[in-house]
């Protein structure tokens, strides 16, 4: 489909089209950098609670350090930064790495605060009636560990999905990066971001409405 | 060895670039707190008018206030402050990047910190409202002795958590070319091919910036636990 010389509201099927199919990309970095989190987050969330004060001395300073740098400058380091030292990644690897690294601080500030949230009774008495840490863990701790940290990872996936729009910044082709070329194209800027704004919306409002309920049903357990 | 010497190799590079670089990241940090101030300022004083329409008794203002929140929520920082910069030229608004990142972030903030001071105003139980009517306070005293007070406690930790996103928020102007920390790393990047040192810089200014603010929210939020607890007992 082309754009109309009219202009307007004519255009608006041509605009999203090209704007949904940013949506794909958009998506694909997502799950991609939520996948890296959530991985990375259990990950140092164990060393977190393990016994060796060396790992979690690291996990102290890697969540600080990441809590207070911008995903936008992350993002830098890693797509223009890195090619100082010969490591040249594409943008949309480069935005799954960067914006995926800055939040498994908060997927392990999520996950350590789900298991401290089990009193601690609870793992006692699985093994005073004869289970393994392993069994306690498996049949335990982790369901109920899992229903207090779906909402927060919830929450923080739609942080997510609204931070890939700086994947724009070093041209990875997701929703504000398509946006950018049309408004340059077109002039029709209003519309354009317009029309960005209310894609972007419909994409975390279904969300945002689930993650409410999975809270309110948490709080009716508790 | 050959590790440790390269790293040293690595920051040696800052003691010679650090006279010509010094000034101009300076001049850049001050303008990440001018949009950092100016946002989170803004975002104060919309988020308390939201939050009490959310509260009023009246229908079509608690829905605007709701829609507000869920608006400001659901729609990234980076496409507000792009609709505010780009978005308005046609239509004869032009303004400044500076100006414009302070609204977007602004308003941006605005939804979140209506939600907090939302559920600060909520967690204080009705029965304090209850006791202050029957010792023949107005409603207004309610508020300025009873509510406020304990609302503010409660909000204060998350309210320093999001002056920390607004911070991180406030590299995204650098987006729309206002001259803070990160456009003048770009800038530096781009001219003197050290891009891993002046971004490294960069992270670390902001890791500086945020992290009295982090230990702030962390000390509060100890505190409170305590005195949660010690009214529970």
């Amino acid at each position: 489909m082309e754009a109309k010389g009219g202009g307007g509201i004519d255009n608006i099927p041509y605009y999203l089209g090209i704007l949904l199919q940013g949506a794909g990309i958009t998506v694909t970095i997502t799950l991609g950098a939520l996948a890296i989190a959530v991985v990375l987050g259990l990950v140092l969330a164990a060393f977190k609670v393990s016994r060796i004060p060396f790992a979690r001395g690291f996990v102290d300073i890697y969540v600080e350090i990441f809590r207070d740098i911008p995903p936008l400058t992350s993002l830098f380091i890693i797509y223009f930064g890195l090619t100082y030292i010969g490591i040249r990644l594409d943008p949309i690897p480069a935005a799954i790495v960067g914006l995926g690294l800055n939040g498994s601080a908060y997927c392990a500030e999520i996950f350590r605060s789900g298991f401290a949230a089990l009193h601690h009774g609870q793992r006692e008495a699985a093994a005073a009636i004869g289970m393994t840490p392993g069994m306690a863990m498996r049949h335990v701790v982790l369901p109920q560990a899992l229903r207090i940290t779906l909402p927060p990872l919830g929450n923080y996936g739609i942080g997510l999905l609204k931070d890939t729009a700086v994947a724009s910044a070093v041209a990875a082709p997701e929703i504000l990066y398509r946006a950018r070329n049309l408004a340059t194209e077109t002039f029709e800027t209003p519309l354009i971001y317009l029309l960005v704004a209310v894609l972007y919306f419909c994409l975390t409002f279904p969300l945002a409405r689930l993650v409410d309920r999975l809270e309110r049903k948490r709080r009716s357990w508790s | 060895m050959k590790a440790l010497e390269n790293l040293a190799a690595f920051f040696a590079v800052y003691g010679g670039k650090w006279e010509s670089w010094s000034g101009e990241m300076w001049r850049a940090l001050i303008v990440t707190l001018e949009i950092t101030g100016g946002a989170f300022a803004l975002g104060l004083v919309i988020g308390l008018i939201v939050a009490v329409g959310r509260l009023s008794t009246s229908r079509l203002l608690s829905n605007l206030s709701l829609a507000y929140v869920e608006i400001t929520r659901g729609v990234p920082a980076l496409a507000i402050l792009f609709l505010i910069y780009f978005g308005l030229v046609p239509l004869g608004v032009i303004i400044d990047a500076v100006p414009a990142a302070i609204i977007g972030l602004g308003l941006s903030a605005g939804g979140y910190i209506a939600e907090i001071f939302r559920a600060g105003i909520e967690a204080t139980h009705k029965g304090q409202r209850e006791a202050g009517l029957a010792v023949g306070m107005t409603g207004g005293a309610i508020y300025r002795y009873v509510i406020i007070p304990q609302a503010t406690r409660i909000a204060l930790p998350p309210l320093l958590n999001t002056l920390i996103s607004v911070l991180k928020d406030s590299s995204l102007a650098s987006l729309i070319s206002a001259p803070d920390i990160m456009l003048r790393a770009k800038d530096i990047s781009s001219t003197e091919f050290l891009p891993l040192h002046i971004l490294v810089l960069a992270g670390f200014m902001y890791f500086l910036l945020a992290l009295p603010l982090s230990f702030a929210v962390r000390i509060l939020e100890a505190r409170m636990r305590r005195g949660l607890g010690a009214r529970l007992t």
